[in-house]
Formats: C-alpha cells, sequence, structure tokens
C-alpha cells in the first residue's frame, strides 16, 4: 500500500520537500506542501516544473555538490549538513540531501529543528564540560611549568622563594609541593580552602587527606610514586564542609637537576561543579564523551560486579604507546580522531561480552569474558587473552588516517592480570595489571605482559636499584670508558665515544642496557648526563695537555635534552677545561629529534655555532625522515649495528646500509658504522665508501688510561 | 555590488556566533548556545564609494564533536580565526585550525582575539602572540559583549578585499 507523502507529513513523520531535478537548476517539485518553503524558495510549486532562482547560498554551495553526484549516476545520497536560514522573521533549521533513486535525480529539503534541538542540547552539555576541563587542564599545566621551574632553579624549595611564594599565593590552584619522601615542603592557602571539612576538632593536613584519597581510589598509587612518574585524575571527598566534593588532581615529579633531589608538586582543582553538569546529562556522566566507551567510574562498577559474581577472568590495562607524539606532530585535534578511531578498532575486535572503558587520557581496561565460566583460569584462558591482545595491537597496527590526510601510527602497551590467581581485589587487580602494563611501556614494540610474582619482585628490585643509582654519584661509582672509532681509509683513531659504566660496591659492574633507561625515567640521566659532559672534558683537557687532538662523543637523551640548561652547562664545561668545541661531539638518536624537533633544532643550532658536531645514533631504528636530516645541523649518520650484524648474509640489511650510505653522502654527511665485529663487514663497508667504523673487530670500549696509551702510541707512529 | 564570502572559524565556545550577531544585529547574548552546521548572515558595508556585501559563514565550532570540513571554504574571500583570550585552548586549536586552513586555501585570515571585555587569562605571552599574528592578514581585538573592534575589522577586511 502507498502512502502519500502528504498523509505522513499530516501525522508529522516528515517535514521535507522533495523535488525532482530535471537538468542543472530546474526542478519539478514533488512534493511541497510545507508551509515554510513559500519562504525559502517562493518560485516551487506542486508538481510544476520550475527554475531555481538561487536564492539560499547554502543551498547554491550544496547543489555544485549534488551536481558532481548526479552527473556520477549511482543511486545513493548525500547530504549537505544542517544550516540555518534567517528568512522573513523565521528561522529554518534545514538539511538537504541529493539523491538517486532508480536512475531518477532528488533533491530533498528538510526541516531539521527538533534534531538541531536534540543534538543542540547534548553538545551543549558536552562542550561546557570541554571548556571547563580545558581551562583546569591549561592551569594545571602552566602552574606545573612556573612553579616546576622556580623550584628546579631556587635550589632549596623549603626556603620558599620570594617568587614560588608569590605564585603559589596567586594561583587558584591548590599546590602542594612535597619532598621525595612525601612530606610537606610547602602549600598555599586555596589548598586548605579545598579541604576544609568543616570539623574543626579532626583536622588533618589537606595534602595527608589528599595522598589517602589517592591511594584508596587509585591502585595505581604506589606505581606512580615509585617509578617517579607524572599522574592527573579524579578524586571523590566525601567528608567535605557541604557534603562531597570531586577534584581534579595532577601529581608531577621535579627533579632538581644538580642535587639530584625530587621534589612532588601536587595541583588541584575543585571540579564539583563539573561534575554536577555531567550529572545532568546520564549518558555523559557514565560515558567518555570522545569514544562513547564507559568512562572509569563505570568500569569500576562493572569491575566490581565481575568479582562478584565469583567467576574468573583477565584484566587487561592497555594503553597507547608514546601517544604525546601524535598529539606534539599533529595537534590534539588528529589526536582526538585518532583515540576516537582507536576506541573503534579496539571494539570492533573484542567479543560481545567483554568490557572495554576508557579510563584514562591514552589508557583503556577490558574485562575479558572467561568461556570457562566457573572453572579456573588455564592455560587455554591464558592463551585466548594473549590471543586476544595480538588481535588488539595487530587491529592498531595500521596506520590512522585522518580527514586530511595525516598519516599516524600507534602502538599498545598491555598488562594482564587474573582473578583470582593473581588478586581478589579490584583495586590490587588493576594495580597489578596497571604494573604489568608498565613492563611493556619500555619496551619499544607492542605486547603484553602477564602480571607474575616475578614482576613484582623485578619492581621491588628496581626500587632498590634506583635507590642506589641515586647515590652513585655522589659515591662516585660511575666510570668513563672510550670506545674508539677508526677512519676506515687511513685506519687511524679519528675520535672515540664516551660510555658510562657504573662499578656498583657489592653487585660489580651494572650493564649500562639496565640503568641508562632507569635514569632517564626517573629523570637522574640530568644530573648522570652532567657528570659524563663534565667528565669527558676533564678527559680531552688531560689529552690536551699530552699533545694528542681527539674528538669525544657523548651521548645526549631525550630528558638531557629537555633539560634547559644543557646549553649553558656544555658551554661552562668547554670553559672551565679550556678546551676546544670542535674536541666535541653529541650523539642523538632519531627518537630524540622527532619528539622534542623545536627545541633540539635550537640546541643544534647554538651547538653548531660553538663549533660542536653532531652524529644521529642508532640510524634506521627510528623514524627516519629525511626531511629533519635537511633541517638541522648534522654531521654524521651512525648506522645502528643491528643493520651492521647480519650484513654477511641479509641482503635486506646490505641494501639499507647502502641506501644510508649513498643518502649521507648525497646530504654531506659522514656515515660511521657500529657493532662491526668480522673482516667481512670492514671490508663490505670500506668496498662501499663508508666513513668510519666502531666495533670490537678493532677496539672494546677502553678505561681512558688505555685510550691515552693507544692514542700516544698511534701519535708516535 | 560586489559580495564576498567570509568565513568564521575557530575553536567551540570563541564567541563567533556573538560577534556575527553583534555586528548585524546589534544584539548580544551573555548565555552560550552551542551551534551546529552553518548559519549565513548579509551584511553591506561601503568601501570607498563601493557597496561591498559581506556574506558571512559562521561555522560550528571546531573540535572532538565536530571536525574542520574544507567545504566550507569554498569559493571564499577570506576567512576569520576567532580565539577567546580567557582560554588558552582556543588559541592551540586556533592553531591547529589555521594550518588546515592553509592546506586548503590561500585566502587572508584575520586573527579576532575575542572576549576583550574579560581579563586576558589564557597563557600565551605578548611575544608568542606577535608572532602568531604575523600570520595573518590583519589581527584585532574584539568584544562580541561590547562591541569593541568589531565594526572596524569587518571595515577593514572589506577595504581589504576590495583593494
Amino acid at each position: 500500500m502507498d502512502i502519500k507523502p502528504s498523509i505522513l507529513h499530516a501525522l508529522g513523520l516528515i517535514d521535507c520537500a522533495v523535488f525532482e531535478r530535471l537538468k542543472s537548476g530546474h526542478l519539478k517539485a514533488r512534493f511541497v506542501g510545507v508551509t515554510w518553503l513559500a519562504k525559502l524558495m517562493p518560485e516551487a510549486s506542486n508538481n510544476a516544473t520550475f527554475t531555481y532562482q538561487h536564492g539560499c547560498a547554502y543551498l547554491d554551495d550544496f547543489l555544485l555538490d549534488a551536481e558532481k553526484f548526479w552527473a556520477n549516476g549511482q543511486s545513493g545520497k548525500i547530504k549537505s549538513g544542517i544550516w540555518r536560514e534567517q528568512v522573513a522573521q523565521q528561522l529554518l533549521y534545514l538539511e538537504a540531501y541529493a539523491a538517486v533513486v532508480k536512475g531518477v535525480f532528488y533533491l530533498v529539503i528538510c526541516n531539521v529543528e527538533k534534531e538541531y534541538q536534540r543534538q543542540q542540547q547534548t553538545l551543549q552539555i558536552a562542550r561546557e564540560t570541554l571548556f571547563t576541563n580545558d581551562k583546569l587542564v591549561a592551569q594545571h599545566d602552566h602552574a606545573f611549568e612556573r612553579i616546576a621551574s622556580l623550584v628546579a632553579n631556587s635550589g632549596d624549595s623549603s626556603q620558599a622563594a620570594a617568587p614560588l611564594k608569590k605564585l603559589l599565593q596567586q594561583t587558584e590552584l591548590g599546590v602542594a609541593i612535597l619532598d621525595e619522601h612525601l612530606n610537606l615542603l610547602n602549600s598555599n592557602a586555596a589548598l586548605v580552602h579545598m579541604f576544609d571539612s568543616g570539623d574543626k576538632k579532626q583536622k588533618q593536613a589537606p595534602e595527608i587527606t589528599l595522598l589517602q584519597l589517592f591511594e584508596s581510589q587509585y591502585p595505581e598509587y604506589q606505581r606512580v610514586f615509585s617509578t617517579n612518574s607524572p599522574w592527573s585524575g579524579e578524586l571523590y571527598w566525601l567528608n567535605a564542609a557541604n557534603g562531597s566534593k570531586w577534584f581534579k588532581v595532577s601529581i608531577h615529579p621535579i627533579c632538581h637537576s644538580e642535587k639530584q633531589l625530587t621534589y612532588w608538586m601536587l595541583s588541584i582543582s575543585d571540579i564539583s561543579q563539573l561534575k554536577y553538569l555531567l550529572k545532568r546529562n546520564q549518558k555523559l556522566s557514565q560515558f567518555d564523551v570522545l569514544t562513547e566507551l564507559p568512562n572509569r567510574q563505570y568500569f569500576w562498577q562493572q569491575l566490581n560486579q565481575q568479582i562478584k559474581k565469583a567467576r574468573p577472568f583477565y584484566l587487561l590495562y592497555i594503553e597507547i604507546k608514546q601517544f604525546k607524539r601524535i598529539n606534539e606532530l599533529h595537534g590534539h585535534l588528529v589526536g582526538d580522531v585518532v583515540i576516537k578511531d582507536l576506541a573503534l578498532r579496539l571494539r570492533a575486535t573484542i567479543s560481545s561480552e567483554d568490557t572495554l572503558a576508557r579510563i584514562g587520557g591514552t589508557e583503556f581496561a577490558l574485562i575479558m569474558h572467561n568461556d570457562n565460566a566457573f572453572g579456573p583460569i588455564t592455560t587455554l584462558e591464558r592463551s585466548r587473552c594473549q590471543q586476544l591482545a595480538s588481535e588488539l595491537i595487530q587491529a592498531v597496527s595500521l596506520p590512522f588516517y585522518t580527514e586530511h590526510g595525516h598519516q599516524c601510527e600507534v602502538g599498545l602497551n598491555i598488562g594482564a592480570a587474573a582473578y583470582p590467581m593473581d588478586a581478589d581485589h579490584s583495586e590490587d587487580l588493576m594495580k597489578y595489571a596497571d604494573l604489568a602494563m608498565f613492563e611493556v611501556k619500555k619496551q619499544q614494540k607492542s605486547n603484553l605482559q602477564f602480571y607474575s610474582k616475578a614482576l613484582k619482585d623485578a619492581s621491588h628490585k628496581r626500587i632498590e636499584l634506583e635507590s642506589a643509582l641515586r647515590n652513585a654519584l655522589d659515591k662516585q661509582e660511575f666510570e668513563l670508558y672510550f670506545q674508539p672509532m677508526f677512519d676506515l681509509t687511513s685506519g687511524a683513531i679519528t675520535k672515540a665515544e664516551a660510555l658510562i659504566r657504573w662499578n656498583r660496591p657489592l653487585f660489580g659492574i651494572v650493564p649500562p642496557d639496565e640503568f641508562i633507561p632507569l635514569a632517564e625515567q626517573t629523570g637522574l640521566i640530568v644530573p648522570i648526563g652532567k657528570w659524563v659532559i663534565k667528565e669527558t672534558c676533564a678527559k680531552l683537557a688531560q689529552l690536551q695537555a699530552k699533545n694528542i687532538a681527539i674528538k669525544l662523543s657523548i651521548n645526549l637523551s631525550p630528558r638531557q635534552v629537555n633539560d634547559r640548561q644543557l646549553l649553558d652547562y656544555i658551554v661552562s664545561c668547554i670553559d672551565t677545561f679550556a678546551i676546544s668545541a670542535q674536541q666535541l661531539e653529541l650523539e642523538l638518536t632519531e627518537g630524540v629529534l622527532v619528539d622534542n624537533f623545536v627545541k633540539v633544532q635550537h640546541l643544534l643550532n647554538e651547538v653548531r655555532k660553538l663549533g660542536i658536531s653532531v652524529s644521529i645514533d642508532d640510524f634506521g631504528t627510528g623514524y627516519s625522515s629525511l626531511s629533519y636530516l635537511q633541517k638541522l645541523p648534522i654531521d654524521h649518520l651512525k648506522i645502528d649495528r643491528s643493520f651492521v650484524r647480519d650484513l654477511n648474509n641479509n641482503e635486506n640489511d646490505k641494501a639499507l646500509v647502502l641506501a644510508v650510505i649513498a643518502m649521507a653522502h648525497s646530504l654531506n654527511l659522514d656515515v660511521i658504522a657500529e657493532g662491526v665485529e668480522t673482516e667481512q663487514q670492514k671490508d663490505f663497508l670500506q668496498l662501499h665508501h663508508c666513513n668510519t667504523a666502531q666495533g670490537y673487530l678493532f677496539s672494546h670500549p677502553l678505561p681512558f688510561a688505555q685510550l691515552a696509551h693507544l692514542l700516544s702510541q698511534q701519535k708516535t707512529i | 555590488m560586489i559580495q564576498k564570502k567570509i568565513c568564521l572559524l575557530g575553536a567551540t565556545g570563541v564567541g563567533k556566533t556573538s560577534l556575527v550577531k553583534q555586528y548585524v544585529e546589534g544584539i548580544f547574548s551573555e548565555k552560550y548556545l552551542t551551534s551546529i552546521g552553518v548559519k549565513i548572515d548579509k551584511k553591506e558595508v561601503e568601501v570607498v564609494e563601493q557597496i561591498v556585501q559581506l556574506m558571512l559563514w559562521d561555522i560550528e565550532g571546531i573540535d572532538r564533536y565536530c571536525g574542520f570540513q574544507a567545504k566550507y571554504l569554498r569559493g571564499a574571500s577570506a576567512y576569520i580565526l576567532v580565539t577567546d583570550q580567557t582560554r588558552s585552548q582556543s588559541m592551540t586549536e586556533g592553531l591547529e585550525i589555521q594550518a588546515l586552513i592553509k592546506e586548503v586555501a590561500d585566502i587572508p585570515g584575520v586573527l579576532a582575539i575575542n572576549k576583550a571585555d574579560l581579563p586576558a587569562t589564557w597563557h600565551w605571552s605578548e611575544n608568542e602572540i606577535d608572532h602568531i599574528k604575523s600570520q595573518f592578514a590583519l589581527s584585532c581585538i574584539t568584544s562580541a559583549k561590547t562591541g569593541e573592534g568589531i565594526e572596524s575589522m569587518f571595515a577593514s577586511l572589506a577595504a581589504l578585499l576590495v583593494d
């Protein structure tokens, strides 16, 4: 049975005008029984053919797209998007469609006022929330930046240097500065005001309440403080003066580069009002507005409910790998698009019985449904978890493309903990999954890590190692070794790379790959890196006194590059030891360049002015973008040892090494091959005009005395 | 009469709709009401004895809920990038939008630093703002509430387009 459009309209089911497009600009009215049309398109009347008068700019613009679509002739439709049109005294809310149905071309214009108002209502709350949140994030970041800079430069924060005191008084945020043992050094009146419980008898220091709330509400507490990681999130305080309060809290470690002291800066804002706003919309209070996945609060409820069922399951803690890089390279709008797409891919990968939630900016959590609902976690379940993690990693491994052609690549750090095998409380379960995830974070590649007791023990060992590392500088436990680099044409030693060794009493030599990542994570790399710079300059001065001219290279880590005092420090060391800047070389990895391009560009331009040369270390393993090679003042590329290792039997590696040499030479850069261990490798590199080689074939890293001896012999020859 | 299409772009809540409303109707409302889609308003201005009709495309704020749509810039003679001096993020997002515009259109841009009736509480320094301004053909401090800088902004833009 055909129902006439006029009946549908009378029933309030449609509020549209339908035209058949005959030829460009010529329309035939098929259904125009809507009152508003006479105002928008007075030339149209029922069943009459007419020429469109082009009075409506938005529709005119859409008709350009529509004409292209109709010319294509394929069935389907395109939308104009909503627009508002002021016609006489009436504001119309419209949307147009161009459609092709059975070879006939249609133009449909709909009054979408109700849809507009519905969308506006939801977006209004979402956007008001977004503003408040933006403002808070900006306030926290700004306060941290300023306070961190003041504390780092003022020496001892307990002295409460005047500018710091002033800053603390000025800010609307509650701020507490704690020492490394979480004892209060400084705070402001705003913090005290926020934590006023109204109970004069039981007055507890605000920072104590804050830490207690953090510890009781977030299983990440221990990991954050033991690994000196920054954290931000929301805390709920039940015992406020006038009912409960919600706080947004940011916790940042502040490392004092000279004295190695660690402070903690806690900044807090009251977001109770924001929470009230969210409550007005049930969906927004339980779901993340960007991804439409359940949020942290909702997930927590689900996790507790799951535990109540007393059936074994896996909890996965998922973090997007190096997401900061995407925000820095492409901006936050693109970052948001990637998170949204990534959530869609994750959702498409899991089963409908699994629960996935966005529990933080770049963090997701997943309760994995267990097939074997009542039995214990079996090897099969573990394999299933592994399989799911692989699928999740696979799902996000394909590049993300934004609307404007930006290509972004991300990975996942996944930690898994099993209920009840690993823990039978939601807090512990989350804590352990988080700890396992943190283990993967240290690796370059996406991966899954199951929680284990060994992991917990390793975490404790790590805390011990960190404590020892903090004291290693004072106790003079570090030593520099130097690995010579040889000119492949003359065979002479042209420079040497300074490599740090930690001689830990009772433990012996700790390999650099064990303590350097830890030093990087904890920020200790800054004082350790300064020691390396100073010591290298001192050694250069000693060689200079013996009339030995050689270049020594120093590795710079990402944290060091971020240190604002780095350049001044290098200059002061050059002056103190009266050495030539041309005897120094800095080695940076590709990752450092990409992560901090603007800072690195400034730094390298300045060091170039001084005469210091620059090498790109581990070339080929990271973001080998040609554009930065052209934009930055670089002198050498160091081909990563992984490509040199299989040079004799891997055609791909051969091709890659040849390509790097050719590219470097065309850009007037020298090439250094690392990890050369065989004559065949040396012959291949020599044959293809690689400039310099470094590796066990020539020399192991040497104590300074041996290097000096070797160099003095070379000088004699 | 010359007709010029001008697109108003920016992050959400910076006051694009309020700017146009103040300019075209002389009205300002304190209540923030989010916009969806596009609204086109027209206003005629006289430039050196010529009447120029400005077609002002007030485009929905660009954020996580609504992406940048290059098609709106089709046929535009200029754009106004509106920012809110009480919100740092509005400039960060504004710069991202500016980069997206530059990818698709080679037309002059105006930087409108709006909400001049409120204290500037964003964290952009004078130097940074000066550097950003240099990327635009014009820059203006405006207030949709008091009307400060609005007439002169559109008048200068119209003059620039007629030149």
